[in-house]
């Protein structure tokens, strides 16, 4: 093995060198993750909301359940995930199993779970009044229920963060589900553990650089928002 | 402002308690605290009624169910055209009824947000800078316009509650002690601001302690004890400080059916 340093400045240069390869996979990567996001967000957010603000027997223990659900372990969903999918399967007709659709799925059903428990976290650390104020104020609940999003944005973006966290760099559901076909399915993680395996660190490395470097990104974004909010708290 | 259609909306047999519940489905009835006892109350465009009782005797919790922001255990609702129970007609009640909260609750944000926020997606147009300028005066918080309205004082948070329900205009309008932080000059132009209500045909409802100062606006008086409303007749209200004691005589109790059976 060469010298670390030497493999970080080849991953360097090859981030820099424009190689189509890697940047194919960091665009494969992002582009699922952003899909399964964006799919799942408003779903999450509005069981979030409904779990705050609704009253309903059994509310509790739905709020147990998504809990619950947050600590089922990746590959655990990835191989539901991949029974159902699978030829013999429910879904075996729609033949998803190795598409990148089936990694949309995969990464929706991993960060439904945290969309929809910060997100409740966040409208019901909202003060007592803000959503009673929001329903009396405003002409219609949808008009309330974006007033109290507002108010609670820096918690739901929290939680989009959070979720996209959990997704972005996640093995082993992309694994099962993917199968890791390059130019498909082949995204950052999946290809950081391959490229591992075989001994070639320095596009493992370059890879790992764009997760950090977008997790640094985000967290900081995320803080000088908050940041910026707290100055108005009372 | 431009005149309502009178409303007429009555609320009866309103039951409520507050109790805990175990795992969100049983309610334990030895913690359980009764807050209100087959209440019955009537609101008129154009009425102002002025509501005391003592601390905790269930004022907000009263006001609160008649904004449909809370769920009563029991309560029917007459609106002149039907008969409907209180979660049926609570979205009716929500378009027509505005409650102000005791302290109220500011959004993040600057007054002018928390003023925009009153006006409907339909009224949001060219008019609303013009409107919200005329509140802004109303609230006398031009100067602070765009400060953020979650560094507000007591008092100016109050005003920027009142000018929010004088921009929205509900047909019923109740009120949780709207001038409790206010000084003299304020409580003036709230007195100014509720008889404008008033005049345009709104029912208005107002929880207070403070019975001399709603003295020219109010027309009737209701006193909530026990869970129960009665009306209290009383020409002085100024000698009347302890209302509790002083006008026991004049009180007239409402007893429904159903107390009248429970009593014997
Ligand atoms: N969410 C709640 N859970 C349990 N008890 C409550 C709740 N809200 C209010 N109470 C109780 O109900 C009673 C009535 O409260 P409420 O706020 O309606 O009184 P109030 O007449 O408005 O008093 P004040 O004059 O101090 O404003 C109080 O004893 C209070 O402790
Ligand atoms: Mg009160």
């Amino acid at each position: 093995m060469e010298s670390l340093t030497t493999t970080i400045i080849e991953a360097i240069a090859l981030l820099f060198s424009g190689d189509a390869e890697l940047w194919n996979i960091i665009g494969i990567s992002f582009r699922i993750s952003t899909t399964a996001i964006f799919i799942a967000m408003i779903p999450a957010v509005l069981i979030g909301f409904t779990l705050a603000y609704a009253d309903f027997p059994g509310r509790r223990l739905l709020i147990s359940f998504f809990n619950t659900l947050l600590a089922v372990p990746a590959v655990v969903v990835g191989l539901t995930l991949y029974i159902v999918l699978s030829r013999q399967g429910p879904l075996g007709e729609w033949k998803l199993l190795f598409t990148q659709s089936a990694m949309v799925l995969g990464q929706i059903a991993l960060s439904f779970p945290i969309l929809v428990a910060m997100s409740h976290t966040a409208f019901q650390s909202a003060d007592i009044r803000a959503w009673d104020t929001a329903r009396t104020l405003s002409r219609n609940p949808l008009h309330a229920l974006l007033i109290i999003m507002r108010e609670v944005r820096f918690g739901l973006l929290g939680a989009l963060l959070a979720g996209y966290g959990r997704i972005i760099a996640e093995v082993g559901a992309s694994m099962m589900l993917g199968g890791n076909i390059l130019n498909s399915t082949r995204n950052i993680p999946t290809a950081i553990a391959m490229e591992t395996s075989k001994g070639d660190f320095s596009q493992g490395i370059a890879l790992g650089i764009i997760l950090v470097s977008m997790a640094f990104v985000l967290t900081m974004s995320l803080q000088y928002m908050q940041g910026k909010g707290r100055l108005t708290h009372d | 402002m431009t005149k309502h259609i009178p409303v007429h909306i009555q609320f009866s047999q309103i039951n409520k308690r507050y109790a805990k519940k175990h795992f969100g489905f049983f309610t334990d009835n030895k913690t359980s605290k009764v807050i209100l006892k087959d209440a019955d109350l009537e609101l008129k465009g154009g009425e102002c009624i002025l509501l005391t009782g003592k601390n905790g005797s269930g004022k907000s919790t009263l006001l609160r169910i008649l904004a449909g922001l809370l769920k009563p255990d029991s309560a029917t609702i007459n609106t002149g055209l039907e008969t409907l129970s209180w979660k049926k007609a609570n979205k009716l009640i929500r378009q027509q009824v505005m409650y102000l909260y005791q302290e109220p609750y500011m959004f993040d944000g600057s007054v002018t947000r928390n003023l925009e926020y009153a006006l409907g997606g339909t009224e949001r147009g060219k008019q609303s800078p013009n409107k919200i300028k005329q509140a802004l005066k109303w609230a006398n918080l031009e100067h602070r316009a765009s400060t953020s309205a979650k560094c507000l004082s007591g008092g100016e948070r109050q005003r920027v509650a009142l000018a929010q329900a004088w921009l929205k205009q509900p047909s019923v309008l109740l009120l949780d002690e709207p001038t409790a932080n206010m000084d003299e000059e304020s409580r003036r132009a709230t007195e100014d601001l509720l008889c404008k209500f008033k005049d345009i045909g709104t029912a208005l409802l107002i929880a207070s302690h403070d019975v001399n100062h709603f003295h020219h606006t109010m027309d009737k008086r209701l006193l909530l004890k026990g869970g129960l409303i009665m009306e209290i007749y009383d020409e002085g209200v100024d000698k009347n400080k302890d209302d509790e004691k002083s006008s026991h005589d004049n009180i007239s109790i409402f007893p429904s059916k159903k107390q009248l059976k429970s009593n014997i």
